[in-house]
């Protein structure tokens, strides 16, 4: 799942208590289920121990919940790479692909950027799919079919995005 | 040779009366490219495809085809270079209404100066590839959206062009048959080394292209490569 990288890019804006963490996930995402206080604290455990997070700042006596985190360059990095790549085309991929798109206009990325590469990596897919020579198993095309659809239905939602995020863009201007 | 775009178009500009419909699109086909147009409706999509078939003439701007600036050509010349250069299928009806198929289809080579024979023949071959050869003598108004536009499709292959350019060439078609449809538009293209311009809302037709470009009003957004 990306809930590490979701943590970096609510790191991106400056450093942080797991506490306002949590809370910055809880409001990018108010519909989908609320972070957890010890998956926040077993995240930041791991991205410090990779070198992607440190703790500037640590209240004397207090809990972990009083330990300041910052993104180091390394997790900025990451970050930034996360958001230009592409999900690969895979069941489920959609809630990622949102996620991103979230955190790319959330920390100020190139959203219409990582829109476009997206589109295309899922044309890719369904062309792969399509080009996939027939073979005897009688549930291949069903399965194909139901995979198409659902690259299909996705790409139309990449699409709209892309014309909000311009609309935005324009009004913005 | 072969490196040579087939189509160009060098910030292209197009207004209707009231609508500014292109605010400057450039881009290139080599031949044997397909290449997808999408974007929003109203964005611009067939502006752009008439354009480069020379149907509209830009405001500002180049178009050309096989090397050739069309706005530089006298009307009889474009026109002809038109005819067998670019094959054409339009987003609404283009069809004759009162001609049977056979001789719809087989139009551009009679104007062309073919003799009728031969380019029955041709035509006859093109609307099997499309699939409604037993529909060669009926007239327009007897078919279905999906028929109409396989008729429009085997009209524009007729003559091998160098170009072809589809505004929603699979629109009225479901996708089982949009697909078989498709098939043939690549492979005609793909066999000729003809350059392929399709405009599509259609993410499968768009799939299959070896690039995207899609526009926002009136500009080029993004192009992608799907290889
Ligand atoms: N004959 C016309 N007269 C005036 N305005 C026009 C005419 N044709 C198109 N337009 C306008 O020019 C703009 C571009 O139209 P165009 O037909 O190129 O869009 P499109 O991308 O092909 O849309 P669709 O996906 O709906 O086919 C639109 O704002 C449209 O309203
Ligand atoms: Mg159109």
């Amino acid at each position: 799942m990306a809930t590490a990288e979701l943590v970096l890019g609510l790191l991106s804006s400056g450093p942080a208590h797991g506490y306002d963490v949590k809370r910055g996930h809880d409001a990018w995402f108010p519909d989908s289920r609320p972070l957890a206080f010890g998956q926040v604290y077993t995240t930041l455990g791991r991205l410090e121990r990779d070198g992607l997070v440190e703790v500037v700042d640590k209240t004397s006596g207090g809990g972990p919940d009083r330990t300041v985190y910052a993104l180091t360059s390394k997790g900025r990095d990451h970050l930034a790479d996360w958001l230009t790549d592409p999900v690969p085309p895979a069941w489920g991929s959609a809630d990622e692909v949102l996620r991103k798109l979230v955190a790319a206009i959330r920390t100020g990325g190139d959203a219409a950027g990582f829109l476009a590469r997206q589109r295309a990596s899922h044309l890719r897919r369904i062309r792969e799919l399509r080009e996939t020579p027939a073979d005897d198993d009688p549930t291949s095309p069903l399965v194909r079919e139901y995979i198409v659809a659902h690259l299909d239905a996705d790409l139309r939602w990449l699409d709209s995005a892309l014309d909000r995020i311009s609309e935005q863009r324009g009004a913005h201007q | 040779m072969s490196g040579q775009p087939v189509l160009e178009l060098e910030s292209v500009e197009y207004s209707y009366r009231r609508n500014t419909a292109l605010r400057g699109v450039s881009l290139e086909l080599k031949p044997g490219e397909v290449v997808a147009v999408t974007g929003a409706s109203g964005c611009g999509k067939s502006t752009l495809l008439h354009c480069a078939a020379g149907i509209l003439a830009p405001d500002a701007g180049v178009v050309r085809v096989d090397g050739q600036d069309l706005s530089a050509l006298p009307e009889e010349r474009r026109a002809a270079l038109r005819r067998t250069k670019v094959g054409i299928v339009l987003q609404f009806g283009q069809l004759v209404p009162d001609l049977p198929l056979i001789d719809n289809v087989a139009l551009p080579l009679l104007l062309d100066g073919h003799e009728r024979g031969e380019a029955h023949v041709a035509a006859r071959h093109w609307l099997e590839q499309v699939g409604i050869a037993d529909d060669a003598d009926a007239v327009p108004s007897e078919l279905s959206g999906g028929q109409t536009q396989r008729a429009a499709l085997a009209r524009a292959l007729v003559t091998g062009p160098s170009v072809v350019l589809a505004d929603e060439p699979t629109g009225s078609l479901d996708s089982r048959a949009g697909q078989e449809l498709l098939d043939v538009l690549l492979q005609a293209a793909r066999y000729r080394g003809a350059a392929l311009l399709m405009v599509t809302h259609d993410n499968v037709v768009a799939s299959s292209a070896d690039r995207e470009i899609r526009l926002r009003d009136g500009l080029i957004q993004h192009e992608v490569s799907l290889r």
